[in-house]
């Protein structure tokens, strides 16, 4: 029966905060939480807290209509354990924080001593602010480059966009005067539903905005699309260099700015000629007319903006090749920094109200030669050298692990997990396991007993965003400024414990006191809040945040378009690179190789164009989505608003391609790549090529209240990531970007 | 009389991103597997890859004149003067007639057989707010409002996109 929650009668307070949706302390979308009889009972979005598409805003996603039901859900982990048993076996003992906090401790010490700090390893979850302050304070204090960064994320795409045009943009500077987007793997509708973008795009459509959809399944804003072009997985590059070769050849491109800013047009153009649009539709499987109108309206219809996500450029081993020729394409059509282009501003034309003093990694304490000791350098080490990263220096995740097995060229002795399960969040998860196994030392801070917890040789229970306060945030809109800071909803389960705390405390323990506010929070939260001119108390007291708001009129904001000389200056000839001096010729990430000047189409490691011989036996491409509208990565299939939406591992699969191997829609199937196997449901859609297979990783998590269970991350389970190839050699060699395609076999199995 | 209320569904704005039907659930303590008095459905069409999707969020429509009322043996549903039809679950014998005779399949049943729709979100409208389901879409495509402000809305969208039609033509 659908009870009605509390009356006026009952003790009910509404709290501000952050919503966890996005992930554990990413404070984006601000929330009011309503507390009834001490329960954290409902949630609804605090419209002054600017999100989505501003102030008076009281949007949120799915996920973030689940916010009680996260806090409650089944799962946690609530105390902190040591291991007794073998690793992965998951047996462990209950031990105070104090002991769990001194073992850490007390083997970085000797570590450090023993191998040098650079045997520690930290990893990184997306985008994590715990992280990339504190964390990255911590291993700098220490002494250690070994930010163990994804290179599933942004920051692959950033740096070769950077190398091949100088700058990055957050998107045009007004979406409605933008004619054409071109949505190249980019999935907001999944990503970042209350995030601004979907809405804004939505707006831009109805503005009379075309748009060309470049995605392998027909995506809620692809259905949407003038043209979509469903691209076999992985083979975007060849796509990318059959719009230059067309939009060169039919003579498309801005002869003006080619003639002013670009470096090395001549041999672009002499390069893309062998990539026609009839070897781009043997390739990508689209046919040669919808290429060719493809290039043409980017060719023509001005301006334009492609929009590059995930799914383009850091989930494909030739990621920066298909990025600097999708760069190179906005380039010479004249859509870089131009009204309604690829523009170069702040993702706000109006100037925050105020700022937070940022909290700073404490660079001067790193050794300075760290850099050069990266256990697996992400990007390559003269790259790095320039300074062009997130917070520091970075190592690949997944190569990182294998340094463990390999010693090459020297083993991390430990590996600190935090707010990330590298059992899903990278590729190979057997891989990753023998490397957990071999492993000295693994200490893990989790809310949730995920399939890595098992590895540990510590575990500490980590507590929601909503049972903390030790973090502050800004969103920024036209009205005005919203500052707010979480607040605690609940008391933390068990001795769950908040990940700023936990690196204080660490830090205190290893002697570190001086550096870390001597271990007090509020102190670091103050210090955070001098530039504001507002108190923690008053922060915290205040019932919906504090919104700062802009004295009107506001101005209508100034943009400055064409900035070639100041945004080129740092490229070689204080040029576009259509050839590419600023990494050609130079040494790959892994050192072993040397980078091309141009971009050169690798493909997917197996694709039915790239080995048609092991097509044979595997006739089928599959990829997923990696984000997905209903989960955190990995995280929050034991929601049940959200489980029952998504009850069981799937994979979309055509109708006629399941009708030839006698599939039924809901069937079980066994899913094999050349690498492992799967099972998932098969669901049927129409909106994805009948020689492509879509899923999505990540389904260890069980449903206790659903009563439906986790799947293995092994053969036999349900991770995805289980059938990609990780053959370190044919990973990207500039940024270690790992393929997301493989070729697989399908059939029918019984399963309850 | 007063001015009737209704929603507004904007197929073309709605990403499927099921907010609203969560939404509903959440506010009204539904538990998952019961009751959905709001949600998304999809019509999927043509054969790869001339495919179309369509994304429909559905609910009671609060009918100006409710089928559903005349079904009612029992006279356990009624509509208030603002438009909002409710019903009296003590008074619903659980016979179903109103399901039958609703074109949206609106009416919902759980365990204790008695109907359920939605409410329109009372407790929040006598707050000055909107009901749950709008108030949370991120894309703008569920609106709620008078009929007469429903109805602007419309007709705006409506010369929008013929004058886009024109455009493009």
């Amino acid at each position: 029966m659908a009870e009605k929650l509390g009356s006026e009668a009952t003790a009910h307070r509404v709290v501000s905060t952050f919503c966890h949706g996005c992930g554990s302390l990413k404070p984006r979308c601000g929330i009011l939480c309503h507390v009834e009889d001490g329960r954290f009972t409902r949630v609804e979005g605090n419209p002054e807290a600017c999100n989505n598409w501003g102030y008076g805003c009281t949007s949120l996603c799915a996920k973030g209509q689940t916010g009680p039901q996260y806090l409650y859900s089944s799962g946690r982990l609530l105390y902190p354990m040591k291991r007794t048993g073998e690793k992965g076996e998951g047996k462990f003992q209950r031990i105070t924080w104090d002991e769990a906090i001194s073992t850490i401790a007390d083997k970085l010490k000797e570590y450090k001593a023993k191998y040098g700090p650079e045997s520690l390893g930290i990893l990184s979850p997306e985008f994590w602010p715990v992280l990339n302050t504190l964390g990255r304070r911590f291993l700098n204090v220490y002494g250690s480059p070994n930010y163990l960064h994804s290179a599933i994320c942004a920051t692959p795409r950033m740096a070769a966009t950077r190398v091949t045009i100088g700058f990055n943009s957050m998107g045009p500077d007004d979406w409605l005067k933008t004619k054409l987007i071109v949505n190249w793997g980019a999935n907001c509708e999944n990503s970042g539903v209350n995030s601004g973008q979907p809405n804004t795009m939505l707006d831009a459509l109805e503005n009379g905005a075309r748009l060309i959809d470049i995605r392998p399944m027909l995506d809620p804003l692809g259905a949407r699309a003038d043209l979509w072009l469903p691209v076999r997985p992985g083979t975007d590059c060849a796509l990318a260099l059959a719009f230059l070769h067309i939009i060169i050849n039919e003579q498309m491109y801005d002869k003006e700015f080619v003639n002013n800013w670009c470096y090395g047009f001549d041999k672009l153009a002499e390069h893309v000629q062998q990539y026609t649009p009839e070897w781009a539709s043997k390739v990508t499987g689209i046919t040669v007319e919808r290429i060719r109108e493809a290039a043409r309206m980017i060719g023509t219809i001005k301006p334009c903006f492609i929009k590059m996500g995930n799914g383009v450029g850091d989930q494909t081993n030739d990621g920066t090749a298909t990025i600097s020729a999708i760069c190179l394409i906005s380039a010479i059509t004249g859509n870089l920094d131009v009204p309604g282009g690829f523009y170069a501003g702040p993702p706000s034309p109006y100037p925050p109200m105020v700022r937070l003093k940022p909290i700073s990694t404490l660079p001067e304490m790193a050794p300075p030669d760290m850099v050069d000791k990266l256990v697996a350098p992400e990007s390559p080490i003269w790259y790095q050298k320039t300074g062009s990263w997130e917070s520091g220096p970075t190592s690949a995740y997944y190569k990182a692990f294998m340094s463990v097995l390999t010693g090459k060229p020297y083993p991390l002795r430990a590996i600190g997990a935090m707010c990330t399960n590298p059992l899903s969040a990278t590729r190979n998860p057997r891989r990753v396991a023998e490397a957990l196994r071999k492993l000295e030392f693994f200490f893990v801070m989790d809310i949730f007993h995920a399939p890595h917890v098992d590895y540990a040789d510590i575990v500490l229970p980590a507590c929601t965003s909503y049972e903390q306060s030790c973090q502050i945030g800004i969103n920024n809109a036209r009205e005005g400024t919203w500052i707010g800071i979480y607040n605690k909803i609940a008391e933390p389960m068990g001795e769950s414990r908040s990940d700023w705390e936990f690196y204080l405390d660490l830090a205190v323990k290893m002697g570190y006191g001086k550096y870390f506010w001597d271990g007090d929070i509020e102190a670091c939260l103050k210090e955070q809040l001098e530039p504001t001119g507002i108190t923690l108390e008053e922060l915290r007291n205040s019932p919906r945040g504090i919104f700062i708001r802009r004295p009107e009129p506001v101005p209508e904001p100034v943009f400055e378009y064409r900035k070639y000389d100041k945004l080129f200056r740092n490229l070689p000839h204080g040029k576009v690179q259509c050839y590419n001096e600023f990494i050609g010729g130079k040494v790959t990430c892994d050192g072993m190789g040397t980078l091309p000047y141009l971009p050169v189409y690798k493909g997917p490691p197996e694709g039915i164009a790239e080995t048609p011989d092991l097509a044979k036996e595997y006739p089928l491409i599959l990829s997923d989505v990696h984000a997905h509208r209903l989960s955190h990565h990995s995280y929050m299939h034991n929601v049940p608003y959200l489980r029952e939406l998504q009850p069981y591992p799937w994979v979309k699969i055509n109708p006629a391609t399941a009708r030839k191997y006698g599939i039924k829609d809901g069937d079980w199937v066994k899913v094999e790549s050349p690498h492992g196997w799967c099972k998932f449901k098969a669901e049927y859609f129409e909106g994805v090529s009948p020689e492509v297979l879509m899923t999505k990783r990540g389904w260890w998590q069980a449903c206790e209240e659903l009563n439906l269970p986790g799947y293995s991350v092994f053969d036999g389970g349900s991770e995805v990531n289980n059938l990609y190839n990780t053959d370190e050699t044919l990973f990207d060699g500039f940024h270690s970007q790992m393929a997301k395609q493989t070729l697989v076999k399908i059939s029918r199995i019984e399963e309850e | 009389m007063k001015e009737h209320y209704g929603f507004f569904f904007e197929s073309e704005r709605c990403i499927k991103c099921w907010s609203c039907e969560i939404a509903c659930k959440q506010w009204h303590g539904i538990r998952a597997q019961s009751v959905k008095l709001r949600r998304v459905v999809e019509i999927v069409s043509g054969k790869f890859p001339d495919v179309k999707r369509q994304f429909f969020s559905i609910s009671c429509r609060h009918c100006s004149k409710a089928p559903c009322i005349a079904a009612c043996p029992v006279k356990a549903i009624s509509q208030r003067d603002d438009g909002i039809v409710v019903v009296d679950r003590e008074k619903c014998i659980g016979c179903r007639a109103c399901l039958d005779s609703c074109p949206f399949g609106a009416p919902q049943f759980d365990e204790d057989g008695t109907m359920q729709i939605c409410d329109m979100c009372l407790d929040r409208l006598e707050n000055g707010q909107g009901p749950i389901c709008v108030d949370s879409c991120p894309t703008k495509a569920l609106h709620w409002g008078t009929l007469n402000k429903l109805s602007e809305i419309a007709a705006r969208r409506a010369v929008q996109k013929a004058a886009l039609a024109t455009q493009r033509r």
